[in-house]
């Protein structure tokens, strides 16, 4: 009796404590609310406000008033050309990872572990590495007179002539992204049950058969994941066109970026920024309405 | 009957693993490679390493970097795992606005958030400089942070709280022996790569940084768009050789391949994953 007494008395301190617990945990909020806030979502409203405004020149004050002149100006050629080149960099980057990225997951996915942890390694190590520096061994490699070009030359008599172009672009960018289309291809395979290849083999399905009706419906989820990943940061790529565009060659985030730190021209810097934002926006949403279609087959 | 892979997708995914590494090896070359124009192979030399280590820019620039590296890797800790602690407690919905916003950091282009994060500086007054590039690399090393630990809080059971505290132990106590110690894998691995993510950052730093703070990749980006120098694979050499250490550390206190070492990006495959 004293015994449950005891037992119910500690039960309702404990109780207590959870209760007086969760009311604190309730605060813990406050840390992420407060930073994302301040320095996450009230710039990001901040830009779109001010893309609608005016500048100054001379003096950099920026006028706020509701204008569309920034994303009129958009609508030039210089910048329409940035704007379908990137979109056309970042599809061909997509396309690529994924056809150089699929082989390579189903390859691992279909080793014994222990080849597959270092197969794995291999595609993981390489992210680890400086990002720059990998980029940069890239103007090296496929400069005139360098490794890939005297290969070429050896092979067909002419010189390579792609660095500084967007197929150098597009190398670096499929270079640096590659990785993580391997990996979310790489986990929805790795989750496909034996099973099923067991059972669609005892079924009489070949070996294609297996593959088109088993794998590749089942890593399609994994598939869009990378395309997702892979095709919305490239989109606003700025260091690997920087480096293997000389310059030359330039993507949106090039021009974000030339407008914000070299022109001063921060409204329309910031329409170009919430431009570049709702494309990705539309492009993800669409992304998102595919997905759930896939799993529902 | 086991399906095999084809062989072309063998011979797709060793030109592809073959893709992934020759960049390196050739930065690896060039670092001892006394051909200064780095075409060909020109006898061996420590000389890129002695520039390299010599350089009072890539000094200063190394300081700087460990300086906002640690900094940031502190600030996101902190919002990263009080976040988590808040989500177990946390309804549905709230959950789903706070993933949202984990999420939305992760994948915005970092141009687009750099952009934003600077207009605000310039508007409120606030310094460039070190401070501000630790606030902006926190905004996103955050996120990663939050993704890792999430992952690791998922696995411990409630009930291990609660036994805690029918054990007699004090609310306080049972945090720091169970539900503490139980995230301190993830702890240790999101904060190794939020320190790498920060260490190899480029855009945020660019915006951030003014003229008051330069960190080492940005002596490098500079370097690289001006002239050709094999200093830099001697520097990037030594910066592999850190990170990779770092980051066998994270793999091993995350346990064998979980999701701690997948690079910045690649934490969100795992987030993808799940």
């Amino acid at each position: 009796m004293q015994a449950a007494t005891a037992l119910r008395g500690r039960k309702a301190d404990s109780g207590q404590a959870a209760g007086t617990g969760r009311r604190l945990g309730h605060l813990l909020v406050i840390p992420t609310a407060a930073w994302t806030l301040a320095f996450f979502v009230i710039p990001l409203v901040l830009i779109t406000v001010f893309s609608f405004g005016t500048e100054n020149l001379v003096t950099f004050n920026v006028n706020f008033g509701w204008t569309v002149s920034n994303y009129a100006s958009f609508g030039s050629d210089l910048y329409l050309t940035t704007l379908l080149r990137s979109l056309a960099l970042s599809l061909g980057t997509t396309t690529a990872c994924a056809l150089l990225g699929f082989p390579l997951a189903f390859f691992i996915s279909r080793q014994r572990p222990r080849t597959q942890r270092v197969l794995l390694a291999c595609v993981i190590v390489p992210f680890w590495t400086s990002f720059l520096v990998r980029t940069y061994s890239w103007v090296n490699l496929l400069q005139t007179d360098g490794p890939a070009d005297r290969l070429a030359f050896g092979i067909t008599g002419h010189h390579l002539q792609i660095l500084y172009s967007p197929a150098s672009i597009a190398i670096g960018m499929t270079y640096s992204y590659l990785p993580l289309m391997v990996l979310p291809i790489y986990v929805a395979l790795e989750r496909i049950s034996p099973d099923l290849y067991a059972a669609a083999a005892d079924l009489g399905a070949r070996p294609w058969r297996q593959f088109r009706r088993v794998v590749f419906p089942l890593a399609l989820p994994g598939l869009i994941a990378g395309i997702i990943i892979v095709g919305v940061p490239a989109m606003g790529e700025y260091v690997i066109p920087e480096i293997l565009g000389g310059g030359k060659t330039l993507m949106i985030g090039n021009i974000i970026v030339g407008q914000y730190l070299d022109v001063g021209d921060y409204p329309f810097g910031s329409a170009l920024a919430v431009s570049l934002m709702v494309i990705l926006m539309a492009m993800l949403f669409a992304l998102r309405r595919v997905q759930p279609v896939v799993e529902a087959r | 009957m086991r399906l095999r892979a084809h062989p072309v997708a063998g011979v797709l995914a060793l030109a592809a693993v073959g893709f992934l590494w020759i960049p390196i090896l050739a930065v690896a070359v060039n670092s001892v490679n006394q051909n200064s124009l780095m075409i060909s192979w020109g006898g061996a030399t420590a000389h890129w390493y002695a520039r390299a280590l010599h350089d009072p820019n890539v000094r200063t620039g190394l300081t700087t970097t460990i300086e906002i590296a640690l900094g940031s890797t502190a600030v996101s800790l902190v919002i990263a795992v009080s976040g988590a602690l808040w989500w177990r407690g946390a309804s549905a919905r709230a959950r789903a606005v706070y993933d949202a916003t984990v999420y939305a950091r992760i994948i915005l282009p970092e141009v687009v958030f750099a952009t934003a994060l600077f207009f605000l500086f310039l508007k409120t007054h606030f310094p460039l400089g070190i401070a501000a590039i630790i606030i902006g690399h926190s905004v996103w090393n955050s996120a990663y942070a939050a993704v890792i630990i999430q992952a690791r809080l998922v696995s411990l059971d409630p009930a291990m709280e609660e036994a805690a505290a029918d054990l007699g132990a004090t609310p306080w106590r049972a945090f720091r022996r169970v539900t503490f110690a139980a995230l301190l894998p993830g702890i240790i691995a999101g904060g190794l790569l939020t320190f790498t993510f920060s260490f190899d950052d480029v855009v945020t730093s660019y915006f951030l940084g003014g003229s008051a703070a330069s960190p080492l990749p940005l002596v490098l980006f500079g370097m690289i768009r001006f002239r050709i120098t094999p200093e830099i694979n001697a520097i990037g050499v030594m910066v592999m050789l850190f990170t990779v250490t770092l980051m066998g550390v994270a793999v091993a206190a995350f346990a064998l391949m979980g999701s701690a070492g997948r690079g910045r990006r690649g934490a969100l495959a795992e987030f993808y994953g799940q």
